[in-house]
Parts: C-alpha cells; sequence; structure tokens
C-alpha cells in the first residue's frame, strides 16, 4: 500500500486516462463528434500538477526501483505542465481533425504521459528502460493520428511519414540503449542506478557509455542523432509537435542526467569528452542548418537541436550547479518552445500555412499573437528580461565554473547566429506586408489562445522573477545527489 | 574481466567456423549438376510451392488476440492471488478488486468500440 502512495503521481496520471476512457465510451455517439475531451485532460493535467504541491511524500517504492522526492517531482511537474498546455492547444485541432475519435489520442497522450512522469524516478535500470517504452510507444501513435485527413490534400501522407521516421529511429535507439546498458550491467553484475557507478574504468564501460548516449541521443535529437527532427517535425500535427518537442526531450536529460551525472559520477573522465562534443555539435549544426530553413517548422526543429546543446553545456558538468541549470533550461525551453509552435499552428490554423513567409505581417493581422511570437523568439535567442535570456546566462556559467571555457565561448558566438535566424522569423511578422489580407481570419479557438496566453505569462513572468524557478531547481539537483560544484572559479 | 568474456568469443569463434565449414563443404563437395529454374525454386516437404508469399490476415484476428492475453494475464494474477487470498486480507481484497475494476473498464471500452463483433 505504501508503494501506491509513493508512486501517487504515475497513477494519478493513469486513473485520469482511465476516467477519460469511461467518459469516452460513455458519451453518446451523437455527441461524440463535437465532444472536447481535451478540456478534461488539460483540467485533470492541471488538477495533479496542483496536488504535486499539496501532497508530501517522499520515498521509495518497488524495493527500490523508484524513488520519488524534489528531483522526481520537478521532472514530474514539468511533464503535467507540458501534458496540459499541449492539451490546452490541441483541443480543437484533434476536435476538428478527428471528430468522435478524439478520445483515442487524448488517451495515447495519458498513457505516454504516465510512462514519463515514472522516468525520472526510476532507480533500476529495468525501470527507466520499460518507462521510456511507455513514454516512446504512444508517442509513434500520436505522430501519425489524423493521417488520412481528407480536407488537406498537401499534407496527406506527411503524417505518416513522420510517425515511421520517429519509429524507425525510435526502435533503434532502444536497441542502442539497451545494448550500451548490457554491457554496464555486465561489468558491473547490477541493474541498480546508484551501483552501476562501480564499472572498472575500461574500454567496455567507455563503450557501453558511449550506446547509452547515442541511444538517449536520439530521443532527445542531439547531433549526430538530430536526422528525424526536421522531417517528424514537419510532418505531424504542431500541437503534438509542441509536446513532442519539449516533454520526451527533457523525460531523455533526465535518464542521461541519471546514468551519466549521478550514476557514473565517478567516471567523469570517460564522458566529458563525448558529452561536450555532442554539445558543440548540436550547437553548431542546429544553428547552421535553421538559418536555411523556409518552413517554420523545421526552423524550429534545428533550433530545437541547438537549444539541446544549450542543455548538455550544463549535463556535461556533472555538478549540482550545472543540473540545476540544466533544469531552469528544460523549464524556460518547455514554456517557449511550446509557445512558439502553439503560435505557428495558429497562424496556419488562419490558412497562412507554415512557411516563413506565411508570418507576413502577423503584426497587423493579429497583434497579440505577433506579441506572443515575439516573447517566444526573443526567448529563444536570449535577449534580456524574457526567460531564455536567464537560462542560457546560467548554463554557461555553470559552463565556465565547471571550467569548460571552450564549450562557452561556442556557445556565445553560435547565439549571435541563432539571434539571426529568430529574428528573421520576428522580422516576417512585424516588418512585412500581408500577402494576403482576408479579415475574417481565425486563428484558432478559445483553448488554443489560453495555451498561448499561459506560455507568455510564464515566459515574462519568470523572466522578470527568476528566483522562485531557480531555488526549485537547486534543492530538486540537490535531491539527485551528484558531487557539488569545484572550487568557484567565477562569481555566482 | 575480459577473461571472463573469453567463453563468449570462443562461441562467436566456433559459430563461425562451422558456418564456414559448411557452406564450403557443400559447395567443393556437394554433386555438380547443371542448375536449373527447378534448382532455384524454394524449397518445402517435396511439395511444389503455390500461392503468393503475402497472405492478407483480418485485423480481427490480432484484435482478438490482444484481447485474449489481457484476459488470460487477468487469469494468471488471480490464481496465485486466490491461493493466498486469507494472509492477503482486506486490503489484499481491495487491492484486486481495482485490479479487476480497470480491466472491466477496458472490457466496456472494447465491447462499446465494438472490437468483440466479429461481423462488422
Amino acid at each position: 500500500m505504501n508503494d501506491l502512495v509513493t508512486l501517487w503521481v504515475p497513477l494519478a496520471v493513469l486513473g485520469l486516462g482511465v476516467l477519460l476512457l469511461l467518459v469516452d465510451v460513455l458519451t453518446p455517439p451523437k455527441k461524440a463528434a463535437q465532444a472536447d475531451v481535451g478540456w478534461l485532460v488539460a483540467v485533470g493535467l492541471l488538477v495533479i500538477f496542483g496536488a504535486t504541491f499539496l501532497v508530501d511524500v517522499q520515498g521509495v517504492a518497488a524495493y527500490g526501483a523508484y524513488r520519488t522526492g524534489p528531483w522526481a517531482l520537478f521532472f514530474q511537474r514539468l511533464f503535467l505542465v507540458a501534458g496540459a498546455l499541449a492539451a490546452f492547444g490541441g483541443v480543437e485541432d484533434v476536435q476538428k481533425r478527428t471528430p468522435g475519435r478524439q478520445g483515442e489520442y487524448w488517451l495515447m497522450m495519458l498513457f505516454s504521459l504516465s510512462g514519463m512522469v515514472l522516468v525520472p524516478g526510476a532507480q533500476n535500470l529495468l525501470l527507466v528502460v520499460v518507462a521510456f517504452e511507455l513514454m516512446s510507444i504512444p508517442l509513434y501513435v500520436l505522430a501519425a493520428h489524423g493521417k488520412t485527413d481528407p480536407d488537406e490534400a498537401s499534407a496527406k501522407g506527411n503524417a505518416a511519414e513522420a510517425a515511421v521516421k520517429l519509429y524507425f529511429v525510435g526502435a533503434l535507439s532502444t536497441a542502442f540503449t539497451l545494448f550500451g546498458l548490457g554491457l554496464l550491467t555486465g561489468l558491473t553484475g547490477t541493474t541498480e542506478l546508484a551501483r552501476i557507478g562501480a564499472a572498472p574504468l575500461q574500454p567496455l564501460a567507455a563503450l557501453g557509455l558511449l550506446f547509452v548516449l547515442g541511444g538517449l541521443g536520439y530521443k532527445i535529437g542531439m547531433v549526430p542523432f538530430h536526422m528525424w527532427v526536421p522531417d517528424t517535425y514537419q510532418g505531424a500535427r504542431a500541437p503534438f509537435v509542441a509536446f513532442l518537442s519539449v516533454a520526451p526531450k527533457a523525460a531523455g536529460l533526465a535518464v542521461i542526467a541519471g546514468i551519466f551525472a549521478f550514476g557514473m559520477q565517478t567516471q567523469k573522465s570517460l564522458w566529458v569528452g563525448p558529452l561536450g562534443m555532442a554539445a558543440f555539435l548540436s550547437m553548431a549544426i542546429g544553428n547552421l542548418l535553421a538559418v536555411t530553413q523556409s518552413d517554420t517548422r523545421r526552423l524550429l526543429g534545428y533550433s530545437g537541436v541547438a537549444q539541446m546543446g544549450y542543455v548538455l553545456i550544463a549535463l556535461a558538468t556533472g555538478e549540482e550547479f550545472g543540473l540545476a541549470m540544466v533544469l531552469f533550461f528544460l523549464v524556460a525551453y518547455l514554456f517557449t518552445n511550446l509557445g512558439a509552435f502553439l503560435v505557428v499552428h495558429a497562424n496556419a490554423e488562419a490558412g497562412a500555412g507554415f512557411e516563413v513567409d506565411g508570418l507576413a505581417g502577423l503584426s497587423r493581422r493579429a497583434p497579440k499573437l505577433a506579441l506572443a511570437l515575439a516573447c517566444f523568439l526573443l526567448s529563444l535567442a536570449g535577449i534580456p528580461f524574457v526567460v531564455g535570456f536567464w537560462a542560457k546566462l546560467y548554463v554557461l556559467l555553470a559552463a565556465y565554473r565547471a571550467g569548460l571555457v571552450s564549450l562557452v565561448v561556442a556557445g556565445v558566438v553560435l547565439a549571435v547566429i541563432g539571434l539571426f535566424y529568430y529574428l528573421r522569423l520576428l522580422r516576417a511578422a512585424y516588418m512585412t506586408e500581408p500577402t494576403v489580407s482576408r479579415p475574417d481570419e481565425r486563428f484558432g479557438g478559445p483553448a488554443l489562445g489560453l495555451a498561448i496566453a499561459l506560455c507568455v505569462v510564464a515566459v515574462v513572468g519568470l523572466g522578470l522573477f527568476p528566483k522562485p524557478l531557480l531555488d526549485a531547481a537547486t534543492r530538486a539537483s540537490h535531491d539527485l545527489g551528484v558531487p557539488a560544484a569545484a572550487p568557484h572559479v567565477g562569481a555566482r | 574481466m575480459i577473461a571472463s568474456y573469453i567463453p563468449m568469443f570462443l562461441i562467436i569463434a566456433v559459430g563461425i567456423l562451422l558456418a564456414t565449414v559448411f557452406f564450403l563443404g557443400s559447395t567443393f563437395l556437394g554433386p555438380k549438376q547443371a542448375k536449373g529454374a527447378e534448382h532455384n525454386t524454394p524449397y518445402e516437404s517435396g511439395s511444389e510451392s503455390s500461392g503468393g508469399r503475402h497472405v492478407r490476415l483480418s485485423v480481427k484476428f490480432y484484435l482478438t488476440a490482444i484481447l485474449f492475453v489481457v484476459f488470460d494475464i487477468e487469469a494468471v494474477f488471480l490464481y496465485p492471488w486466490g491461493i493466498k487470498f486469507r494472509s492477503f486480507g482486506w486490503l489484499g481484497l481491495v487491492e484486486m478488486l481495482g485490479f479487476l475494476g480497470v480491466l472491466v473498464i477496458g472490457l466496456v471500452y472494447c465491447w462499446k468500440k465494438g472490437a468483440l463483433e466479429w461481423e462488422t
């Protein structure tokens, strides 16, 4: 019974899924086509999110395979918020595209979330893999949802392509991860995260770690495993991509932090090099390739690759401070990227398409939407007074304190390139004439507007008052149990 | 540590060796005769093969099989639970009822969605 209490967050998400199943099946067929079950999902997830602040449960469950504490809770809150925002953002789209079958979409999403909230608490490699797959498999289904859409002939087939690419890459990455974890387990004879650090420093351990990094690198879209990102982002529906581009990446980073920074903390010499290299390549290739994109979804996809590079810098420090900055960055990235995708989606809903040129004259067609886009893009670029600025600053600060100076220099230089293409989007939205003007344009429904508004509030609010989030991130990172920072190099 | 992997490498080596010996043996020792179209047909118990390789099965079979597995697992859990029922007490009963409740909801879902209808 105690186990059930400790596991209450995953169970609550599953319970919401069961409730949704009942609602879906007991709704009369006549009403089913109009039912916005997405509202139920979003509100339910927000209720669970609120409950995480009231319920104080810490401890281990399932014979030590799962541990809940500030670290797990931080990620769980992140996932719940991401799920709620994506649900608000997708209600109308799902209802419009698959009337009468909305329940399937939301069920898959909740099942994916139930795996996701298990991931950060997993203390056993077996549970890590199972929870990760529980998260991933519904995502493949979601990517293909509504692929046979009658009213959008041009986009037909793209969702299938997106799903197949996501699926093959996902299956391959699981095989990679399992092979690497197999080597580590073979070296130490244990599947417990806390004890795989006993692996001797030898080539086989390095090989295992490389395979794990490769497998998880696919999931977070890290160079050189980023090929699927732009295609999947372009093919799948934007509200789903908004979710895909933040939550599973955060889960992947939770696992990387758990295995590398926590589990293998004594083998830091083995992984700090590959991780730093991956960080540099992700920043460089993501930023450079984003410049040439003409589709906003592909552009945001490559920009996401670059952003992952920045997170990996902080992760490569392997210290408590660096990991806190990873958490801070992930929250900033959650609101920023999710919001940006939803704005792009809203613009496409108005019939302007997903091309960068489609944003033309957005400031006149929809001033509020353009302002929201400006907030998100400035945050992605790392301009002060929005949360993205603090995220980039803290990440670079953590890397500087850990002595990764070359990565800091690369990060700053490449951020300037990033500024170029983010401003290109802004220029399209603010400084070009609208190509077509239709006075009756509709930029999605009220739920989509609500999701974007919440994202703007978070991006600006956390930009002005980053302290509470910073404290929470520090507490969570302390809970993981990685070594505290080395002697201070710079001032805090 | 590497030393403990030696048996594994031995197995791999023996596998490669055996495969090589068999292939080379059949190439060099086997009867040399003209290879016609007959030679290249897939061999199945001496009878000629017929039809295409791709047999289309109705998705209903998979659906039924998966539903069977779900409720089969239920039985797998119920038997050991039934044997130890007394020592679990009331808590065990409540927990099992919760498990069954979730399964019943699943059954209702399948039923209402028409997964149990064969003719649709």
